[in-house]
């Protein structure tokens, strides 16, 4: 729990403060578990190699006790209620470990009704940040390798949780580097911006790796599988990739909680989570909305108002 | 492989102006699929529908395309004539090459290649198009009537007079509108009251028909024959079912000093009131913004002298859920506020005139008023500065209407009419008082009217002077009017006694407040659009909700009874059914992929969606899906543009005939 304040030294997050939380999860979610409160509670434990970790969803206090949250915490585990576990709502209420980022999306679900918050107990994290990809995986959480989105992350505290596990760390300012790299991109002359995503998009091998491990894709037939009629062409070919990416980021505009696990995921190295950004970007702008960490109760896109901006109609 | 017929319409010259008909008819006969096509000069004419119907069984046709005109227009014709063909007829369908072709382009060549585009992927739509069936639904046979005006009350008695049951809701404490202020009413000057109160106390007495007065719409829901509305109703402080009517509180009420609003605020009220002695109900209201006991605690006369102890300060406004099954609009028209600027408003106040801060410079309503035998002088045109009785009376027209440069482009219609009838009313009154009108051009069209306008011309004396008046100024008592003279050419300057302005028909306040919660159009002015201006005047676009009166538009007494009339029987039509088909162009849910996130009930307009369950054989949830109420759907496919895996579809609109459209071209 000693983070620098001072921004011209290297961030430096102790393994000792993750330590922390996870005493703090794990006292949670015996507690929980023993008082059935719920059936289950989907966390993180220490993955087979040393400093990974890996999602689980614990059912037993013995289980419980493994519950760890250190930076190779990286997962948004709201997935694992909605589309990788499906089932285990069905038991009764679950206990689920999430970070600020994973906490908007948990809100976001419960306002598309795909969750109703009685059903959750939310142990929110009161995260600091967590690793890149890439990057060293051992150790202290430093500003080389924090993950690019944890360096504007506005959402440390978890509001909104049942709980929260740690206490508010002092966090150093960073380089924001998604802006930095947002703003090169939106300077860039409209033909050369094109060439940019063209060139990414055509990378693309169709792996869905972005769409599966989304929160928000949780569509059973996905508008790029349909084929009568089909929307978007399947094969990993330039013009059907630009069609799906494009679909992708629309899909998510006034939706995305900004976890950038599609970023993470891609094989490719394709920067998604700018498209996200630049997309919740003009939803505040035109409609003065963003992603929050409670339930709305419509989205800005599925609502009309008298004074709504309609400068886009041309 | 489909067998489609394409039939292209010259509509006269209509299309065949700008559009070479035989080509496309040529063109469409090559698109693989299409088993016959043709041209013909009037494809909606009796013999153009023949040549449809034979196609259909000669060359046994499994799909239809008529290229003509918009579907608004004919598509009704043409799926009838598909129909007595033996096809299903949705699987009928138009492409409009005269709207979106002939009427905009000019240049023949191109306007071919775009029809020929246009029936190409039209014929797409055909050969992807299903059969479908009509929906029924069930018609609630009571209506609505909003307005308790001359317009509402015709409506409310034709309707309840066919055995209906009618609700008739009015703003006011008493129904009668405008046409019970008036004093005598062009061309027969009969008086308006003696002709206007025995039908407030029809509706009063009419077994059919359920009268809320001081109340307001609050909220419609549903759909045509089966219409959900919320009415509010004041709280008027006096228990309706307990008043008789006797009077005594408004006699005994101490506040007497309050402008009275059916005077235009000539004559004086109490504080407990009903607008005028035959007002329908009979039943006072407290007007709580100028009753010492609702401002000050302290009063409380009108409950003490009150013998049936009708008298309640505590009543609170109430809301009621009528169910009804048609809905006539009648909200009637305000008169143009000309002092200002009302805020907000595009239209250009007339400060140049001094109304508003000249006492003697009055509206048409007001002299109505001074005109009238219940008014505030008992009929004795006096003016309201100091009561004598005015030598000189100029009366102006068209003030506010016709002056797009103000705001308002439009005649209303009812002026000329009403100054000739004030300049006669004024001449049998004051006999040797002299009326001069200022007029832009006498608008008399109307059976007896231009005889009636000479009358007032010839006979009664009144001068007519054509030309505009720039500017009005107080000078002493008198009224000093400078005006143009546009067929002497010189200016005019007269001293009036008293002035007259002859102000625009505006429609209500709120008036587009309530055509939002109705869900009907309205014009830039708030005038309700009808469906159709030539064929369906009384209708709106909305189904099941009707127009009648000066809400729709400005309009005279017998303009305004003939179209409440036409409006009743249109509802005596429709309650003449006891199902009603509807289109069954309607969303539908595919419940396999729905995934229940409800994106399509949050941007529904109409309400139509709402959440299913599904359940496994042992009852246990599987999942939550949208259903759409087909009875409510309107159609408008708003849902399938939201839904994100494509898990809803318009039928005859479907994703499939969209992409195959698109490709087409």
């Amino acid at each position: 729990m000693n983070a620098k304040a001072n921004k011209n030294q290297v961030t430096c997050i102790e393994p000792d403060y993750y330590q922390a939380i996870t005493e703090a999860i794990r006292k949670e979610a015996v507690k929980i578990l023993k008082d059935e409160t719920v059936v289950g509670v989907v966390g993180y434990l220490p993955g087979r190699r040393k400093g990974t970790a890996s999602p689980a969803l614990v059912t037993t206090v013995e289980e419980a006790e493994k519950l760890i949250f250190s930076p190779a915490c990286v997962n948004n585990l709201s997935v694992y209620l909605t589309k990788a576990k499906k089932g285990v709502l069905k038991q009764g209420k679950v206990g689920i470990v999430a970070k600020g980022c994973d906490m908007r999306a948990l809100a976001g679900l419960m306002t598309e009704s795909q969750l109703q918050r009685e059903d959750l107990f939310i142990i929110g994290v009161v995260c600091p940040g967590v690793y890149g990809f890439g990057v060293e995986r051992t150790g202290t959480l430093t500003e080389a390798n924090i993950a690019r989105k944890c360096r504007e992350c506005t959402v440390h505290m978890p509001e909104g949780a049942d709980v929260a596990a740690g206490t508010h760390a002092e966090l150093a300012d960073l380089t924001p580097e998604e802006a930095q790299e947002m703003a090169r991109i939106e300077a860039m002359p409209q033909a050369e911006r094109w060439a940019f995503w063209k060139e990414h998009f055509s990378r693309c091998i169709r792996c869905m790796a972005c769409r599966q491990v989304c929160p928000f894709c949780y569509c059973e037939q996905c508008l790029c599988d349909k084929n009568r009629p089909q929307a978007v062409e399947s094969s990993p070919r330039p013009a059907g990739n630009m069609a799906w990416h494009l679909v992708r980021a629309m899909h998510l505009a006034g939706r995305c909680g900004g976890c950038a696990e599609c970023e993470r995921v891609c094989p490719m190295d394709i920067p998604l989570n700018l498209l996200n950004r630049r997309m919740a970007q003009e939803l505040k702008e035109l409609y003065d909305f963003e992603a929050g960490l409670t339930p709305v109760d419509k989205g800005p896109l599925n609502q009309y108002k008298e004074d709504d901006d309609q400068s886009f109609i041309k | 492989m489909s067998r489609i017929g394409v039939f292209v319409c010259h509509c006269g010259e209509n299309i065949s102006r700008t559009v070479d008909v035989e080509q496309v008819a040529k063109a469409a006969g090559e698109i693989p699929g299409v088993a016959f096509s043709c041209d013909y000069k009037y494809m909606c004419s009796d013999p153009g529908q023949t040549l449809l119907k034979k196609a259909v069984a000669e060359h046994k046709l499994d799909g239809v395309l008529v290229a003509a005109c918009s579907p608004r227009m004919h598509e009704k014709t043409f799926r009838k004539a598909a129909e007595a063909a033996g096809l299903n007829p949705y699987l009928c369908e138009m492409a409009n090459i005269r709207e979106h072709c002939s009427w905009v382009h000019e240049d023949r060549d191109m306007a071919t290649a775009k029809a020929k585009d246009i029936v190409k992927l039209m014929v797409e739509r055909v050969r992807k198009g299903k059969s479908l069936a009509p929906i029924t639904v069930p018609v609630t046979k009571r209506a609505l009537v909003i307005g308790g005006g001359i317009a509402g009350i015709q409506a409310a008695l034709d309707i309840a007079d066919a055995g209906h049951r009618v609700v008739l809701v009015e703003r006011e404490p008493s129904i009668g509108g405008h046409m019970a202020q008036l004093s005598e009413t062009f061309p027969t000057l009969d008086c308006s009251q003696c002709i206007m109160t025995p039908k407030m106390v029809d509706v009063a007495n009419h077994p059919n028909i359920t009268l809320f007065t001081y109340s307001e719409i609050e909220k419609v829901d549903g759909y045509i024959g089966n219409f959900q509305v919320t009415v509010k109703h004041k709280a008027r402080s006096v228990d309706e079912s307990k008043c008789t009517g006797c009077g005594i509180c408004m006699t005994k009420c101490p506040k007497k000093k309050i402008p009275n609003e059916f005077d235009q605020g000539h004559g004086m009220r109490p504080a407990i009131y009903v607008p005028f002695p035959q007002a329908v109900p009979n039943t006072p209201v407290i007007d709580r913004e100028n009753c010492t006991m609702f401002q000050s605690g302290k009063c409380g006369v009108c409950a003490k002298v009150c013998g049936p102890g009708a008298v309640d300060y505590e009543q609170k406004d109430t809301f009621t859920v009528e169910d009804v099954g048609a809905i006539v609009v009648a909200t009637g028209f305000k008169l143009y506020t000309i002092d200002r600027k009302p805020e907000g408003s595009p239209i250009q106040g007339y400060g140049e005139f001094g109304y508003g801060t000249i006492p003697d410079i009055i509206d048409g309503m007001t002299f109505e008023r001074l005109a009238s035998a219940s008014g505030p002088t008992g009929g004795k045109i006096l003016r309201p500065s100091d009561g004598k009785e005015p030598k000189q009376v100029v009366f102006i027209q068209c003030v506010g209407s016709r002056a797009r440069e103000k705001g308002i482009s439009y005649c209303s219609k009812v002026c000329c009419m009403y100054t000739a009838k004030h300049t006669m009313l004024y001449h049998h009154k004051v006999h040797d008082g002299q009326a001069y009108v200022f007029f832009m051009d006498a608008r008399t069209p109307g059976k007896g009217y231009d005889e009636f306008w000479r009358r007032a011309v010839e006979e009664e004396e009144a001068v007519y002077i054509r030309g505009m008046v720039s500017r009005m100024y107080q000078r002493g008592d008198k009224i000093v009017v400078m005006g143009s003279d546009i067929q002497v050419g010189v200016q005019v300057e007269i001293e009036a006694d008293l002035v007259v302005l002859a102000t625009a028909v505006q429609p209500q306040d709120g008036a587009d407040l309530l055509a939002q919660k109705l869900g009907i159009s309205y014009d830039k002015y708030n005038f309700y659009s009808e469906a159709h201006a030539k064929l369906k005047p009384v209708e709106c676009a909305t189904a099941g909700i009707y127009l009648a009166g000066a809400c729709q538009g400005p309009k005279d007494i017998p303009d305004t009874v003939s179209q409440a009339s036409a409006a009743a029987a249109k509802v005596m039509t429709l309650f003449a059914k006891d199902k009603l088909e509807r289109d069954p162009v309607v969303a539908k849910v595919n419940e396999k992929y729905c995934v229940g996130c409800f994106a399509c009930k949050k941007v529904c307009a109409y309400g139509a969606i709402e959440e299913k369950e599904i359940r496994d054989r042992q009852g246990n949830l599987i999942k939550k899906v949208a259903y759409v109420n087909p009875g409510v759907c309107g159609g408008c496919g708003t849902c399938q543009a939201t839904c994100p895996s494509k898990s809803i579809e318009l039928d005859g609109y479907t994703d499939e005939q969209i992409m195959a459209m698109i490709e087409a071209l």
